[in-house]
C-alpha cells in the first residue's frame, strides 16, 4: 500500500502538469501578461525582470506571453495529430483485424510501408506537399503515428474476437459491425488510450524537430518548438529565450509520460499488487 | 620605461589582431579591412600550416564553366584564376592578363602573362584562353553562356594576345570576367578528363593553390602551388582544408573552440558577441549584395502600382536594418550597393510615410487595406524580417500572411510567378549591370525577372548602360534607373548587407574584397 | 526458421513497392525542381533544359517511375542529380558514419539503461525507482537539437574536452574517431537509454511476478542470483524489440544529430537530397533505409526465437 502511494506521487504530479498546460492553453488571452506579438525592437534580448518575467526575445517580444500562447499550438500539434492517428489507425486496425484475409494483408502492408519510411523524411515530404503550416504538421504527424495504432488495434481485435462471448454474439446473428462496436472496441480502448497518452508526448517533440528543419508553424504563430528553434542561435547571449519554451516543453512531456506510465501500470493487471 | 623587444612584438601582435575598420557615412564600414595589417618587421609572413575553413554547404562542382552555385566560387578563386581580378574598391586589375585595351566599343584585347603554367604542367597562352571561351559558349551544359553572350568570336593575335570581338557593346563584360566567366581551365584536362573535372580538378587551374582531393560531404583539400607564376607575396599556406558545417551556431562554436580557422559568414546576431571574443577576429566585408522582395506585376494585388507603393511606404527600413540585421548592413535605395562606383548616395532609401500609404491605398481602390502573402525562405533571419515587416504593414492597415518555404520551393514559386511578394537575396555582381539588367529587362519565359516587369523606359535605359563605356556616364544612368525603380517598384529593396567573416587570430594577411570571396594567396598562419 | 525468414522476405516485396511508389509520388508532388535548385543563381535556360533532357526529367512521371524500376531490377539505383555519382556510392560512403554512430549510441544507451532499469525494477516503487524513472525520461523529454547544443556548449565550448563538429573514421584513427563520435553518440544514446530503461523496467517487473521467480526466491536464492539466472533473459524480449526498431530508425533517422554535428551520415544525406529535390538520391536512400528497417525487424524476430524457444515453434 505504501509502495503504491510512493509510486503514485509521480502520476498526480504529471496530471497536474498536463491539466495546467491545458488550462493555460485555454486561458492564454487572460493569463498572458503581454501581447505575444507585440514587438519592441528597442528592447530586444532583455534579461528576465519584473516586467518581462522570462525576458524578451530577439524582436523584443515577451517570452512568457509567447510561451503561454505557444502552449496552444504545441498542445494542438500533440493532441490533434495523435487524434488523427488514433482515429485512422483504430479504424484501419479494426477493418484489418475483423475482415482478415486479403483486406488485412493490404492494410497491414500499407502500414508496414509507412513504418519503414524514415519518419522525418515522410513528415518533411508530406509537409512540403501540403505546404508549411500547422495543418501540414498535423497531417504529417498523424500519418507517421497511424501504423502504431493500426497494429495495436488489429492485435486487440484478433485477441478479443477469439473470446467466447464474441463468438456467442456472432452465433446469435449480430452483424459484424455491431459486434465490433459493442464488444471489440470497448475492450480494446484501454491500450489505445495508453498508447495515445505516450504518443502525444512524442508528437509534441516531433513538432519541435520539424521546426528545426524549417517545417512547421508559420509566423507569427509560434509553438514551443519553433520558439526554441528560433532562439537556439541566441543560446549563449540570451539563454532565457530558449529556457522558457524549453522548460514548458520538458515539463509537459515529462507530465504526459508520468500519466501514461501510471495509466499503463494501473491497467496492467500483472503490475497490480 | 622601455619595452623589451619580445614584449613589443607581443603588443604589435595584439594590436594587429583587430581589423582596421573605418566607419564611413551612414555607419557603413568602408573599410578595407585588412585583417591583421601586415607589419613588416614584427609580422613577416611565413610559410607553412594548414588553414581549416568552415562553409555552410558543400561545393557542387569543380568545373567553373558548369557551376551554378555560389559556394563553388570560394574554392575556385584559389585554384583557378580569371583574366582580370577585383581590387578592394571593385576596380579591375590584372589577373592572368597583364593588361588590356578597348580600341572600340566592340573589341577587347588582352595581353596575357608569359610563363604561366597550369598545374598539369601545360602552358597557359592565347590558344588556351580561346579554347576556354569556346567551351563556355558551346558546351551544352555550360552555365556561362549568358555571361559571355555578347562575345562573338575570340582571335589569337599572337601566342600571348587575344582579341575578343563583341556582337554588341557590353560595358559590363570586363567586370564579369573577374569571376567564373574569366577563369581559365587547362585545355588538356578538359580534353582528357573533362567529365571527371566536376569532381576532380587535379591539374586544372593556374592559381596559387592546387586541387588535392575532394572527399564528398566531408572536405576539400588544396595545397600550395610551389611553381606559382606570380612571385610577389604568397602562397604561404601548405594546405587549405574546406569543410561543410551546415549549422551556423555549431560552425561559429567550432571556430571559437579552435577546430576551424576561418568561416565564410557570421550571422548578424553573433557579430557583436564574436567581436568581443578575443579568440576570434571578425572582418566586416561590405558586399555587392542587395536583399529585396520582388512584387508580382502579373497578378493582383501588385499589378496595381499604387498598391506596390503603399507597401513600400509602409516599411521602415531603418527599423528593419537595426532590429533584424543589427546594423550589419545599410538600408538599400536600390540595386546598386554602396561598395560600387555607381552607388548614388544622394538618393535616399524610400522613407516610411503612413499618410502616403493611406492615399496610395485609396488610389489603388483598397481604401480599407488589403491582404497578400509574402513567400520567404525558412531561415531564422528571413522569418524575423518577415515578422517585422508583417507588424509594420499591420500598422499601415495592410494584412500580410507569411509563407515560409525551402529554397527549392522558393525558386519554383519565383520562376512560375506563383507569389504576391517573394524574398530575393541577390549576392551581387561587381558591375551594377549584374544587379539590375536581368531583373528588370523585359524577358518572356523564365528569368530572374520574377516580378514580370516590362517597361519600355527601363528597357531602353538598361540597354544604354551597356552601350556607354564611360564610367561617369554609366553612373548617371544607374542613378536614373534607381529613381525610376523607386517609383515603379518591381522590387522593394531592404538592405545592402555586410558579410562579416571570422578568423582565428593566427590567420594573417586576409584582404577583404567586396565580392566576399576568400582568396588565400597572401594568407599565412602565425 | 528458414521458412519463417523466407516468408517474411516475401512479404517485404509489396511493402517495398509501396514505399518506392509513395516516395516517387510525394517527391514529384513537392514543388521545386532539382536543376533549378542546383543552379540557384543561373538562368541559362538552354543549359538547364539540356541537363533535364539528359537526365530524362522531361518525361511524364509514370514513365520516369517505370524507367527507374526497370533499372532497379537490374540492380542500378541511378545517379544523384546533384553530384552525378551513383546513388549506391553516395550511400555506401555515408553508411559508415551512420552505422558507427548507431552502434556507439546503442552501446552508451545499454550501459546506462541496464543498471538503471534493473535497480529501478528491483527497488520497485522506492525513491530510487522514482529517480531512475525520472532520469530515464530526461533523455526523451528534450528535443534532440537542444540536447545537442547543450552538450556542445558544455563539453566543446566550455570544457573543450571533445570536438564539436566533423567526423573522423574510428577505423582510421581510433582515438580521434571515437572522440568525434562521442557527443553525437551521447545525444542519441541518452534518448535511446530512456526508451530502453523504461522497457526493461516494466518487463522486469512483469517477469518478477511470475511463478518460477517466486519459486526461485522461495529456494532462498539471493535477489541478484534470481535476476541474473531467471529474470533477465526473459525480460530481454521487449528490449530486443525496441532495440531492433531503434536500429533501423537510428541509421536513417539521426538526421538532426548528424546535421548539428556536421556528420556525413545517411540521415543528413536524405534530408539534403529532399531539399535539393535530388529525386534519384531520395528514392534510392529511402528504399535502402526501408530495407534496413525491415531487415532489422527480421533480425529481431530471429533473436526472439533464440531467446525464447517457445516462439520458434509457432
Amino acid at each position: 500500500m505504501l509502495r503504491r502511494a510512493a509510486r503514485a506521487r509521480l502520476a498526480p504530479f504529471g496530471a497536474v502538469v498536463v491539466v495546467s498546460a491545458v488550462l493555460v492553453a485555454l486561458a492564454a488571452p487572460f493569463v498572458a501578461p503581454h501581447d505575444p506579438l507585440k514587438q519592441d525592437l528597442g528592447n530586444t534580448l532583455a534579461r528576465p525582470a519584473l516586467v518581462h518575467l522570462l525576458g524578451t526575445d530577439n524582436l523584443g517580444r515577451d517570452v512568457l506571453s509567447r510561451v503561454i500562447w505557444g502552449t496552444r499550438i504545441s498542445l494542438v500539434a500533440g493532441f490533434v495529430s495523435v487524434a488523427i492517428a488514433m482515429a485512422t489507425g483504430t479504424l484501419l486496425g479494426i477493418v484489418a483485424g475483423y475482415a482478415g484475409g486479403r483486406v488485412d494483408g493490404i492494410v497491414m502492408r500499407l502500414m508496414d510501408a509507412v513504418l519503414s519510411f524514415p519518419p522525418l523524411v515522410l513528415a518533411l515530404a508530406l509537409g512540403a506537399v501540403l505546404g508549411a503550416g500547422l495543418t501540414g504538421v498535423l497531417i504529417a504527424l498523424g500519418v507517421v503515428y497511424t501504423p502504431t495504432f493500426a497494429r495495436l488495434m488489429r492485435g486487440q481485435v484478433l485477441t478479443i474476437t477469439a473470446r467466447d462471448y464474441v463468438d456467442a454474439a456472432r452465433a446469435l446473428g449480430a452483424p459484424g459491425w455491431r459486434v465490433a462496436w459493442q464488444h471489440v472496441l470497448p475492450n480494446a480502448i484501454t491500450p489505445i488510450v495508453v498508447q495515445a497518452s505516450l504518443s502525444v508526448a512524442f508528437a509534441i517533440l516531433a513538432e519541435a524537430s520539424l521546426s528545426f528543419l524549417g517545417l512547421g508553424i508559420q509566423p507569427p504563430q509560434a509553438s514551443w518548438g519553433s520558439m526554441i528553434n528560433a532562439g537556439r542561435g541566441y543560446l549563449q547571449q540570451a539563454p532565457w529565450i530558449v529556457f522558457g519554451p524549453g522548460a514548458a516543453l520538458f515539463m509537459t512531456v515529462v507530465g504526459l509520460n508520468f500519466v501514461g506510465d501510471a495509466v499503463r501500470d494501473a491497467l496492467d493487471p500483472r503490475l497490480r499488487d | 620605461m622601455t619595452l623589451s623587444r619580445r614584449a613589443f612584438l607581443k603588443v604589435c601582435a595584439i594590436a594587429s589582431g583587430t581589423p582596421l575598420v573605418t566607419v564611413g557615412p551612414r555607419g557603413m564600414p568602408v573599410a578595407l579591412a585588412q585583417a591583421p595589417a601586415p607589419r613588416p618587421s614584427a609580422d613577416t609572413p611565413k610559410k607553412g600550416g594548414t588553414l581549416r575553413v568552415g562553409f555552410y554547404i558543400e561545393a557542387a562542382t569543380m568545373d567553373p564553366h558548369l557551376s551554378g552555385s555560389k559556394i563553388d566560387r570560394q574554392i575556385y578563386h584559389n585554384i583557378y584564376e580569371p583574366l582580370v581580378t577585383l581590387d578592394t574598391k571593385l576596380g579591375v586589375k590584372p589577373g592572368l592578363a597583364e593588361s588590356w585595351q578597348q580600341p572600340d566599343a566592340k573589341t577587347l584585347i588582352f595581353k596575357l602573362h608569359r610563363g604561366v603554367k597550369f598545374h598539369d604542367g601545360t602552358d597557359f597562352n592565347a590558344e588556351a584562353a580561346k579554347f576556354n571561351f569556346n567551351r563556355m559558349k558551346t558546351e551544352p551544359k555550360s552555365v556561362r553562356k549568358g555571361e559571355v553572350a555578347s562575345i562573338d568570336t575570340v582571335d589569337v593575335v599572337d601566342p600571348y594576345t587575344i582579341k575578343i570581338n563583341l556582337k554588341r557593346p557590353d560595358a559590363a563584360l570586363l567586370a564579369t570576367l573577374t569571376d567564373r566567366a574569366g577563369m581559365m581551365v587547362s585545355p588538356k584536362v578538359i580534353q582528357e578528363r573533362g567529365s571527371e573535372l566536376e569532381r576532380n580538378a587535379k591539374g586544372a587551374g593556374t592559381g596559387p593553390f592546387e586541387f588535392v582531393e575532394w572527399v564528398k560531404d566531408d572536405h576539400i583539400v588544396i595545397k600550395r602551388n610551389d611553381n606559382y607564376w606570380n612571385k610577389q607575396g604568397g602562397p604561404y599556406l601548405d594546405r587549405v582544408r574546406y569543410r561543410p558545417i551546415p549549422d551556423d551556431v555549431v560552425k561559429l562554436q567550432s571556430l571559437q573552440a579552435g577546430e576551424i580557422d576561418a568561416m565564410d559568414y557570421v550571422q548578424p546576431r553573433d557579430v557583436a558577441a564574436v567581436k568581443a571574443d578575443k579568440n576570434v577576429v571578425v572582418v566586416d566585408v561590405p558586399s555587392l549584395a542587395a536583399f529585396s522582395y520582388q512584387l508580382n506585376h502579373t497578378r493582383p494585388p501588385f499589378n496595381v502600382k499604387a498598391l506596390r507603393q503603399a507597401v513600400a511606404y509602409s516599411l521602415d527600413l531603418d527599423q528593419i536594418v537595426k532590429g533584424v540585421w543589427l546594423n550589419v548592413g545599410v538600408p538599400a535605395n536600390g540595386p546598386v550597393p554602396p561598395t560600387s562606383w555607381a552607388y548614388d548616395k544622394t538618393i535616399p532609401p524610400i522613407k516610411r510615410d503612413l499618410a502616403k500609404v493611406k492615399a496610395k491605398l485609396a488610389e489603388g481602390g483598397q481604401g480599407n487595406g488589403f491582404t497578400f502573402t509574402m513567400t520567404t525562405p525558412n531561415l531564422p533571419i528571413n522569418g524575423q524580417e518577415a515578422e517585422v515587416i508583417q507588424a509594420q504593414l499591420r500598422e499601415a492597415g495592410i494584412t500580410m500572411k507569411i509563407k515560409l518555404v525551402d529554397a527549392a520551393t522558393q525558386l519554383s514559386d519565383g520562376n512560375n510567378k506563383n507569389f504576391d511578394m517573394i524574398s530575393y537575396q541577390w549576392s551581387g555582381r561587381p558591375d551594377p549591370d549584374g544587379n539590375s539588367y536581368q531583373f528588370f529587362k523585359t524577358t518572356p519565359g523564365i528569368s530572374l525577372n520574377w516580378s514580370g516587369i516590362s517597361n519600355p523606359t527601363i528597357d531602353a535605359l538598361l540597354d544604354k548602360t551597356r552601350e556607354v563605356s564611360n564610367q561617369a556616364e554609366r553612373k548617371k544612368l544607374f542613378s536614373e534607373l534607381t529613381k525610376i525603380l523607386q517609383d515603379e517598384l518591381p522590387m522593394v529593396y531592404i538592405i545592402h548587407p555586410i558579410e562579416p567573416k571570422a578568423f582565428s587570430p593566427r590567420v594573417r594577411g586576409y584582404e577583404a574584397i567586396p565580392d566576399g570571396m576568400m582568396r588565400f594567396k597572401d594568407v599565412w598562419l602565425k | 526458421m528458414g521458412r519463417l525468414v523466407l516468408r517474411r522476405l516475401g512479404a517485404t516485396i509489396p511493402v517495398l513497392l509501396l514505399v518506392t511508389a509513395g516516395v516517387f509520388a510525394l517527391l514529384h508532388l513537392t514543388p521545386g525542381d532539382p536543376i533549378d535548385a542546383m543552379m540557384a543563381e543561373s538562368v541559362d535556360a538552354t543549359a538547364k533544359e539540356h541537363i533535364r533532357r539528359e537526365l530524362g526529367l522531361d518525361r511524364p512521371i509514370p514513365v520516369q517511375y517505370v524507367a527507374w524500376m526497370g533499372k532497379l531490377l537490374r540492380g542500378d539505383l541511378g545517379r544523384s542529380i546533384r553530384n552525378g555519382e551513383p546513388v549506391i556510392e553516395n550511400v555506401s560512403r555515408r553508411i559508415r558514419p551512420s552505422l558507427q554512430l548507431a552502434l556507439f549510441a546503442m552501446t552508451i544507451s545499454l550501459l546506462v539503461a541496464f543498471p538503471v532499469g534493473i535497480v529501478s525494477a528491483v527497488r520497485h516503487n522506492t525513491s530510487v525507482d522514482r529517480l531512475g524513472t525520472t532520469f530515464a525520461l530526461f533523455g526523451i523529454c528534450m528535443p534532440n537539437f537542444l540536447l545537442a547544443l547543450l552538450l556542445i556548449f558544455l563539453f566543446g565550448v566550455t570544457l573543450r574536452w571533445l570536438p564539436i563538429s566533423g567526423y573522423t573514421d574510428p577505423l582510421d584513427e581510433l582515438v580521434d574517431g571515437v572522440r568525434s563520435l562521442a557527443l553525437p553518440a551521447v545525444t542519441l544514446g541518452l534518448a535511446l537509454a530512456a526508451v530502453i530503461t523504461r522497457t526493461l523496467r516494466s518487463s522486469l517487473l512483469e517477469t518478477l511476478t511470475e511463478d518460477y521467480v517466486r519459486t526461485a526466491r522461495a529456494k532462498g536464492l539471493s535477489e541478484w542470483r534470481v535476476i541474473r539466472g531467471h529474470v533477465l533473459k526473459n525480460a530481454l524480449i521487449p528490449v530486443v524489440t525496441v532495440l531492433g526498431l531503434q536500429l533501423g530508425t537510428l541509421i536513417g533517422g539521426a538526421v538532426i544529430t548528424e546535421y548539428v554535428f556536421a556528420l556525413p551520415g545517411v540521415g543528413r544525406l536524405v534530408v539534403d537530397a529532399v531539399f535539393a529535390r535530388d529525386y534519384p538520391l531520395v528514392q534510392g536512400v529511402v528504399l535502402l533505409i526501408a530495407i534496413a528497417f525491415i531487415l532489422s525487424n527480421l533480425l529481431v524476430d530471429i533473436l526472439y526465437g533464440w531467446i525464447d524457444p517457445r516462439i520458434r515453434s509457432r
